[in-house]
């Protein structure tokens, strides 16, 4: 009695299964006999989700007769452990901008051939050496953007113009911040006029007094449902990612963004090869065909962030050229400090960020 | 006694290799230190286990251990009941009841979780309803704070609760109950000195699963409590991501499971002195 | 049931308890009609996510290696798991203190920890990360869970029905066959249920021994987390748990009318 049943639920389940198989299975099949009539190679793709028009992805793989696995990661420190434990079979990742100098350092990436990627050359000057990768022998930029202040002008009627806007008290259980230690005291640092960068004591301590004042107004700590928060204003005011506030602004108008006075972080992810990829060339064909001026339109159009392709702009809708969040990142890049690695000093950070977490 | 060594071994064995050798490599980690880019060093140092014991991270064990007690006593009086109306349904109901009780926790609990927040945010479900009801005038915090981290947990862990529970009460022996009534017991002393001690083994079970698996919960505190609280859970995983220092992640990790035996172990001597008395009582009846 | 007060509000309390735990999965299906990608608030109602569901040839993949792994670590945890539970409440025999701690360790154990660990074993050991990897991995975390669960069931049996089997000749595998593991057996299916539960959301241990290609549906869905988690995933939940019920229902109702009970058996 009792095994009957949980047998005919999992059978019932490997049935979902099986119809499951049958469905996706159609799709492939045609690319399934392609796979045993000629030797068709396989790249292994490392990224955060959807980073990809999936047209763009099924075109490169129509051109170099490949097929590309698409596996996922959440965050860069996930990316690293994984990495670094040892066993990933991964040809391109996309790791971001700290994270490349990192893996510079822990030797975990490949020196990449420029002369196969000459559409590299289409890449805007100001981001073409970027400072965690000076050279360019290691990564090429993919998306960037810079972290700003989000706000709701439904509740927000003046617009804030520093990072001590956060601060207000009428803003009081509707402010949110990004969950990552680096953003935060960044955030905190440049608010005194110090570098994001600084593994200072003393300017440390002076970014944890002002947090430590600031604990009590925030509603939350996120980064990856805060568009959501904003969209259902659950927030007023809060610091976000320019493309995010890109997406938020889409499915909620009221949703204003500026960069701060003193200034803020910006960030990169990059295409990135990870030491003893197995298909380093056709990696590198693939950020070449990426920077391809029409595919390249069309793939940041589908993914809403900056295009760092000069030559993409003809190709370019005229929504996604005037964008407001977008621009505003665009306009402000000098203003942005890259995240550097600080080796040691993150222990310090991790040890303030704890703290902060633990006041009530 | 042979038997007893073979029956156990594949298991064991199990264990030893994929279990006890990862675990090594944790241990050994954990006496390592930190290369300033987050590389694992082999210097023996007991650093990590010594910056353990600074207040800070005392607080945020304590607190952590408080959370998880907290848990498993909600889950179990929650669970209790339900375990107990499940083993009472007709013969036929019972196993699909059980899976009915499982089956929201074979749904992603990232979606579930959010599906809460919609639910309890200021612009949610009960708040818009309460508004709308005018029993509110300002919307209720139902979210990012302590009572929703408990509340997560709780939904979480139910089935682990359950299941061990029923698993217990349903092989009571009726003709017991039948006897006490027949002695005059009220239904509530009935179930106090009779029912409850005999269903002893699935409430030690249940409570254990229970209050380990809160211990290292992290994603109830990061959706339902808005990442405000730090607790071991949380620790641990920065420890391993954003603050790259795996040796000092591996010793919080064995101190944690050691801790945690020593309350286990606690907790078994009590249910079996527990235990022997409702067996004495069982064989008087 | 007997009908009176005490058993009403019995059941009527489970019924709240049930309530309780699916009110989120009623929003998660209500939001799979949601006409909004990033569905943060309701905007409109529409069916195409279903459709795009059926044409999301990685999210069905996923599932598949989800239900497949979930299927092969429940079978052999359960099996593992029994034996060990088995031994330990059924023998004596020496360090069985120290075994039995040894048996709790894996569910103490921060998950992050046990699956670097694992990933570390693996690549020094130079086994390809994929759907094995997982298994083996799910396998471990599983166990325990199990021998606790069965150990629940075996002691709180009487011993004197297999004390009056073996009295009268019986081997010890027909006491086995016809009393222990007929009594253990809810025991039993509750170990694998539980097994079951845990592998076909696990997320942590998975994301570290996965390799190239070898994606379950947690690790697709908490991916998804950073640009929104599409309605799809709405739509897929809502047809699991549908399937499922309905798959209950069907059992239900083809079951013959059982008039035995477990008692005649005693």
């Amino acid at each position: 009695m009792m095994k009957k049943s949980i047998g005919l639920t999992l059978v019932g389940l490997f049935t979902i299964a099986l119809l499951a198989m049958g469905c996706g299975g159609n799709a492939a099949k045609p690319s399934a006999n392609t796979t045993e009539k000629s030797e068709k190679q396989v790249l292994n793709l490392f990224s955060w989700a959807d980073n990809f028009s999936p047209e763009v992805l099924a075109a490169f793989e129509k051109k170099y007769n490949c097929k590309i696995n698409y596996d996922v990661f959440a965050n860069n420190e996930e990316l690293l452990a994984k990495i670094q434990a040892g066993g990933a079979q991964y040809d391109l990742i996309q790791p971001s901008d700290y994270m490349v100098s990192t893996m510079v350092k822990l030797n975990l990436l490949e020196k990449l051939d420029k002369t196969k990627i000459p559409n590299m050359k289409n890449i805007v000057k100001p981001l073409q050496a970027p400072s965690y990768d000076p050279t360019g022998d290691y990564s090429v930029i993919y998306t960037w953007g810079m972290t700003g202040i989000v706000y709701n002008k439904k509740y927000i009627t003046e617009t804030p113009t520093s990072w001590s806007d956060l601060w207000n008290p009428e803003y009081k259980g509707r402010v949110i911040l990004l969950n990552d230690s680096r953003e935060v005291f960044g955030m905190a640092l440049k608010k005194n006029g110090f570098s994001n960068n600084s593994t200072d004591k003393d300017q440390l301590d002076k970014a944890f007094a002002d947090l430590k004042t600031l604990a009590p107004s925030i509603l939350a700590y996120d980064t990856d449902t805060i568009k959501q928060k904003f969209i259902a204003e659950e927030a007023w005011i809060g610091t976000m990612w320019s493309g995010d506030a890109s997406f938020t602004y889409k499915d909620n108008k009221n949703i204003g963004f500026v960069i701060p006075k003193e200034g803020t972080l910006i960030w990169a992810d990059t295409f990135a090869i990870p030491k003893g990829a197995k298909n380093k060339e056709l990696a590198e064909k693939f950020i070449n065909f990426m920077y391809e001026p029409k595919i390249s339109a069309q793939n940041y159009e589908y993914i809403g962030y900056n295009d760092p392709n000069e030559k993409a702009k003809e190709f370019h809708s005229k929504d996604f050229l005037s964008d407001p969040m977008l621009k505003v990142a665009v306009d402000d890049v000098k203003q942005g400090e890259w995240l550097k690695d600080i080796g040691d000093g993150l222990t310090l950070y991790d040890r303030y960020w704890t703290e902060l977490k633990t006041i009530k | 006694m042979r038997k007893g060594k073979l029956l156990v071994a594949p298991a064991i064995s199990w264990l030893i290799f994929f279990f006890g050798v990862p675990m090594l490599i944790v241990i050994a980690v954990s006496f390592a230190s930190r290369t300033p880019y987050g590389q694992v060093i082999f210097n023996f140092t007991l650093a990590n286990y010594q910056r353990f014991l600074e207040p800070l991270y005392i607080r945020i064990f304590v607190d952590t251990v408080f959370t998880a007690l907290l848990t498993t006593v909600i889950t179990f009086c929650l669970g209790y009941p339900l375990a107990y109306c499940i083993s009472k349904l007709p013969h036929k109901w019972q196993q699909p009841g059980l899976i009915l009780v499982m089956i929201p926790f074979w749904i992603n609990f990232l979606i579930r979780s959010y599906a809460w927040v919609v639910i309890l945010r200021s612009q949610g479900l009960i708040n818009t309803l309460l508004l709308k009801l005018g029993w509110i005038v300002q919307p209720l915090p139902l979210l990012y704070n302590d009572y929703a981290v408990m509340l997560g947990m709780v939904y979480a862990l139910l089935p682990f609760m359950v299941l061990p529970i029923y698993v217990s009460i349903e092989q009571l022996d009726h003709r017991l109950l039948e006897a006490a009534s027949d002695l005059g017991a009220k239904p509530f002393t009935a179930f106090r000195k009779v029912t409850f001690p005999l269903t002893l083994p699935g409430v030690a079970a249940g409570s254990i699963l229970v209050f380990i698996s809160s211990l290292g919960m992290f994603v109830v505190p990061d959706v339902m409590g808005g990442a405000k609280s730090a607790l071991i859970g949380n620790l641990i995983q920065n420890q391993f991501l954003s603050a790259r220092d795996w040796p000092f992640g591996s010793a919080l990790s064995i101190v944690l499971a050691v801790l945690a035996l020593v309350l286990i172990v606690l907790y078994y001597k009590a249910i079996q002195k527990q235990e022997g008395g409702a067996n004495n009582e069982e064989k008087l009846a | 049931m007997k009908k009176n007060w005490r058993s009403s509000a019995l059941f009527a309390y489970s019924l709240a308890i049930l309530a309780f735990l699916y009110l989120p999965l009623l929003i998660l299906t209500l939001y799979s009609f949601n006409d909004s990608r990033i569905n943060a608030v309701w905007t409109g109602f529409t069916f195409k996510w279903y459709v795009a569901l059926l044409h999301n040839q990685r999210v069905l993949e996923a599932l598949t290696n989800s239900l497949m792994i979930a299927a092969v670590s429940t079978f052999v945890s359960t099996i593992l798991g029994t034996m060990a539970a088995l031994a330990l409440n059924r023998y004596t025999y020496k360090y069985k203190a120290v075994i039995n701690g040894l048996l709790y360790l894996p569910i103490l154990i921060p998950e992050i920890v046990m699956g670097l660990s694992l990933l570390v074993l693996f690549s020094q050991t130079s086994v390809p990360l994929g759907k094995v990897t997982l298994i083996l991995a799910h396998i471990t975390f599983c166990l325990s869970f199990v021998i606790i669960t069965v150990n629940a069931r075996l002691e709180g049996m009487h011993k004197d029905l297999e004390q009056a089997a073996s009295d009268l000749y019986a081997t010890p595998w027909q006491t086995f066959r016809y009393i222990t593991f007929p009594l253990a057996l809810p025991g039993i299916v509750a170990g694998a249920l539980i097994a079951f539960t845990l592998s076909i959301d696990d997320f942590v241990i998975s994301f570290f021994v996965a390799g190239p290609n070898s994606t379950t549906l947690p690790l697709y869905v908490y991916a998804m987390v950073k640009r929104g988690i599409s309605p799809e995933i709405n739509a897929l939940s809502t047809v699991l748990m549908f399937a499922t019920i309905s798959l209950i229902i069907i059992a239900q109702v083809l079951q013959p009318q059982h008039t035995s009970s477990k008692k005649e058996k005693e």
